[in-house]
């Protein structure tokens, strides 16, 4: 393949909801969405938006829900998701919001996990949950032949998880092969190194350890469960062939049986530390550098985010058309890929680039990529590289909403940063409103490359 | 890239989808005057299409000695044509909102926009004017060559950086000494850097043509729409007269020997153990490779599976146990097992286990309801898989580049749901057959080297 780095641009300003639906598996349905619907009905707040038509209601239990209906393919993507995910796990207990997900597929009420399992075989359904660093998410896909069966399964795992003795020992066995994995681990290892230098005692840069892995109980788990999963943080979006409707009390159910609060410790903004100004080095034997850089970056709520976000095109985030791959693979052969991104969410905004390169060739890249992060910061962009960028990230927006899933991801992206309903219909004016005065600006001011630390793994030659 | 690693990821893709015929979702195909193949996939759901042109070449139709030709060459028809100066292919894509890329297997190799649908005809007219008046820099120091470099850092930090992908090719130059499966994709190391622009000119003027070329577009058009528009771009251009040399493909001979292969590296904290046989393909055998999707996937397709209960649930005694098939190569694809142990368990009592669960099932046999409940797992994904526009352009492009038609896409749920219970256990005896040869492979920390 030629390009290394997915050019995801329209999911990279939702990004905090990455959730694939699982392909699920088939069978047959005894009660019908239409009977479970009887009993309510909804008022229904239609946002008719440019990519989609967005309906917000409230069920009758007071669950608040975002639906786009699409009826061409009789599926159900559905997502739940809450603030607070592995950044709030106790001390000592690193990786037990990822236990909690992890259980929620493992069995609940009379079903075992092998039951459960084969419940969600025999409904073609999925189900499964994850924890990243501030949220922690369920996703389902379902048939919607099949919808009351498959939410019905859903309440179940929410509302009485089993969080039995034989999958959490199982699970504790696959996180210490983890843990064991990660220590050769190129991009692990790098942004470890780079938490360590930048934010070393802050929640974010703790990881799961042999010792917190092994120290975890079923009832840390099932306690911690009920402190992620509650009813007053739960955001809830779904789209597919079913109607508010339908869905509204099956989403009751589903959900009806969580605590309604819980007190969660509060995260503090990430202080980052002065750059490093020689690279770090972590020796790893393989016969390339994985040359990684970070700086401090903005949040959206910063009124110069969507330049930032125009102007990181032109620097690494647009593919071929970014100077970073322009110099260091297509003029120089150095790479099969470089590429830097913006994060930013929760307590910490960062502007991060990343490649590989022969060993030998790592202190030339990391030369190129400083020079091309001057040259940025001395002279700013072309008009022509602005009004690039602007098209693309403008005209590529709508591919991401040509499916159920990604649409699913993107609503809850925008729901999760509180950006609005109308979020998707005023991104591109605001792409287009950049102008390339504040783009040289935002450039000398965030991309000079004293600002970055720099962290060289594998066995690095020509520094 | 997927199509040059390819894990249990890739392995365990919906290989097939549902569409109606009929439905407004049902596949449109025409032929050009040149020969081109045709193939409309309406999706009307937003206004955007995925447009792919599929070559009817791969890595099985290189020379010996020139193993990553096809590979290298699907990158260079990024570079320059008589109409597009340097690196202004990608430019005009992505300044028209578009994404773009490319891809190499050893039976094919297509190259694909993602686009606002009113830029479609942009698209094609580019992709047809590549497809005859691409240019090489023939300057040492030039674009062909840099790219060659690219390619080198792709297979170091693809290949050479991955210790089970070292293991991984080892495996199939031992599952296939006489075939071109045998060789890597991406090519061998020495072989890549030796490859030249008269390589490429001879393999463009051999194998790129319409005649050799299917258009695939998916998404918000219609059969009415596009054939105009592929009769005024593609449709100019002359079939082209040169000879060609047959595909690569060939019968896989069974294996004449059993071999056990190891890899270790400093980099590897977790041992592996895998065992592979030559299984088949929907080409070779469509009844068998239904047959034996049906059985891999009671046998070991995830976690209700009965390998994964006995040695991951039951004993304990790994962390993880699958049993796969790779169906959808045009030759025969390898089948086989992999396991990965629970902490202090060795390999060979892991293999052993293994074994024995597999000797037992293909002894007993499997029981109708599990049987039943894997078809229509396996079933359904198709109705699943339809949510993905680039999924199933992707699909269609693969089954008729390798030589399939589009009945045998749409036929998939109909078939693999009339699978029976003695045809699932019959597949997994034949294909696993006591007297079969097979190769070990074991992925190893240094310390545990054999030698």
């Amino acid at each position: 393949m030629r390009h290394l780095i997915t050019l995801g641009a329209a999911a990279l300003l939702v990004t905090g909801c990455a959730l694939t639906p699982d392909i699920a598996p088939p069978a047959t349905a005894d009660v019908s969405v239409e009977e479970a619907a009887n009993q309510s009905s909804v008022i229904v707040d239609t946002h008719d938006g440019d990519f989609a038509s967005i309906q917000q209601f409230t069920t009758p239990d007071g669950v608040s829900v975002w639906l786009v209906e699409e009826p061409s393919i009789p599926i159900i993507s559905f997502q739940a998701s809450w603030k607070g995910g592995s950044a709030v796990d106790p001390e000592g207990l690193e990786g037990l919001a990822s236990a909690v997900a992890y259980q929620m597929n493992e069995g609940a009420g009379d079903l075992d996990a092998l039951a459960f399992q084969t419940r969600m075989k025999d409904l073609n359904m999925s189900f499964g949950c994850n924890a990243s660093r501030d949220w922690t998410s369920c996703s389902a896909s379902m048939l919607a032949d099949n919808a009351a069966e498959s939410m019905d399964l859903i309440a179940t795992a929410l509302s009485e998880p089993r969080f039995d003795e034989g999958p959490f020992e199982r699970m504790r066995r696959e996180n210490l092969i983890g843990v064991k994995r990660r220590e050769t681990n190129a991009r692990f290892l790098a942004s470890e190194a780079l938490e360590a230098a930048l934010y070393p005692d802050h929640p974010y840069a703790s990881e799961m350890t042999e010792d917190s892995a092994n120290a975890m109980t079923l009832e840390d788990a099932l306690a911690h469960k009920d402190k992620l999963m509650v009813r007053d943080r739960l955001l809830v979006t779904a789209v597919g062939a079913i109607s508010a409707e339908q869905l509204a009390p099956l989403i009751d159910l589903a959900f009806a049986g969580l605590p309604e609060t819980s007190e969660l410790p509060t995260i503090p903004t990430v202080d980052l530390a002065d750059p490093v100004s020689e690279p770090i080095l972590v020796t790893l034997p393989q016969p390339q550098s994985l040359v990684s850089f970070a700086a401090p970056g903005l949040q959206r709520s910063n009124p110069d985010f969507f330049t930032a976000y125009v102007l990181n095109y032109t620097l690494g985030g647009g593919g071929f058309e970014s100077r970073l791959m322009k110099e260091l693979r297509v003029a120089r052969g150095l790479t099969y890929g470089i590429g830097t991104r913006l994060s930013f969410g929760g307590e910490l905004a960062t502007w991060s680039g990343a490649g590989q390169t022969k060993n030998e060739s790592a202190g030339e890249f990391l030369t190129v990529v400083r020079e091309e992060l001057v040259k940025l910061v001395e002279n700013g962009v072309t008009e022509q590289e602005l009004s690039d960028a602007k098209a693309y990230l403008t005209g590529s927006y709508p591919l991401g909403f040509d499916s159920n899933a990604k649409i699913a991801g993107n609503l809850m992206g925008v729901r999760q940063q509180d950006l609005g309903v109308d979020y998707f219909d005023r991104r591109n004016a605001a792409v287009d409103a950049v102008t390339l005065e504040d783009v040289n600006r935002v450039a000398s001011e965030y991309l000079s490359p004293d600002r970055f630390t720099f962290v060289i793994v594998g066995e690095p030659g020509g520094l | 890239m997927k199509s040059l690693i390819f894990g249990l990821v890739a392995l365990l893709a919906p290989v097939f989808a549902a569409a109606d015929a009929g439905s407004e979702w049902a596949p449109e195909t025409f032929t050009l005057d040149n020969g081109m193949e045709v193939v409309v996939l309406p999706d009307h759901r937003a206004p955007v299409v995925t447009h792919m042109v599929w070559y009817k070449v791969g890595a099985v139709d290189e020379e010996p000695g020139k193993s990553g030709l096809a590979h290298l060459f699907e990158h260079v028809m990024f570079k320059e044509t008589d109409d597009l100066g340097p690196e202004e292919f990608t430019t005009v894509v992505q300044r028209n909102g578009g994404q773009l890329n490319a891809f190499t297997s050893w039976d094919y190799t297509a190259y694909f926009e993602r686009v606002a649908k009113d830029r479609l005809e942009l698209m094609m007219s580019m992709e047809a004017d590549r497809m005859t008046d691409l240019i090489l820099n023939e300057d040492p120091e030039g674009s062909f060559y840099v790219e060659r470099d690219t390619v080198k850092e792709e297979r170091r930090q693809v290949i050479e950086s991955n210790p089970s992908s070292v293991l991984f090719e080892k495996v199939m130059a031992a599952l296939y000494p006489d075939h071109p499966y045998g060789v890597p994709i991406i090519g061998h190391m020495d072989e890549v850097a030796a490859l030249t622009v008269q390589d490429g000119l001879d393999f463009y003027e051999t194998w790129y043509a319409p005649q050799q070329a299917i258009l695939v577009v998916a998404g918000d058009v219609t059969a009415a729409e596009v054939r105009p528009l592929a009769e005024a771009t593609y449709g100019v251009l002359p079939p082209s007269d040169r000879p060609r040399p047959e595909r690569g493909w060939q019968a896989v001979a069974p294996l004449t020997e059993t071999q056990m292969l190891t890899h270790s590296d400093p980099k590897v904290r977790q041992p592996e153990y895998d065992r592979y046989y030559i299984g088949t393909s929907f080409r070779t055998d469509a009844d068998l490779a239904y047959a034996l999707q049906v059985g891999l996937n009671v046998l070991g397709g995830g976690p209700t599976s009965r390998l994964y209960q006995a040695l991951v649930e039951d004993q304990e005694i790994a962390v993880s146990a699958s049993a796969w098939s790779w169906v959808t190569l045009h030759d025969a694809g390898p089948a086989g097992f992999s396991a990965t142990p629970a902490p202090g368990v060795t390999l060979e009592e892991l293999e052993a286990a293994l074994i024995a669960e597999v000797e037992a099932a293909l002894e007993e046999g499997f029981t109708e309801e599990a049987v039943i409940r894997s078809r229509n797992s396996l079933a359904a994904n198709a109705i699943y898989a339809r949510d993905s526009q680039a999924g199933m352009a992707n699909l269609y492009g693969r089954v008729l580049a390798t030589g399939g038609t589009i009945e045998e896409v749409l036929e998939y749920e109909d078939r693999i749901r009339s699978v029976t219970p003695e045809q699932a256990i019959d597949a997994l005896r034949t294909v696993f057959a006591g007297d079969k040869h097979y190769v070990e492979a074991q992925l190893l920390p240094e310390e545990e080297a054999g030698e």
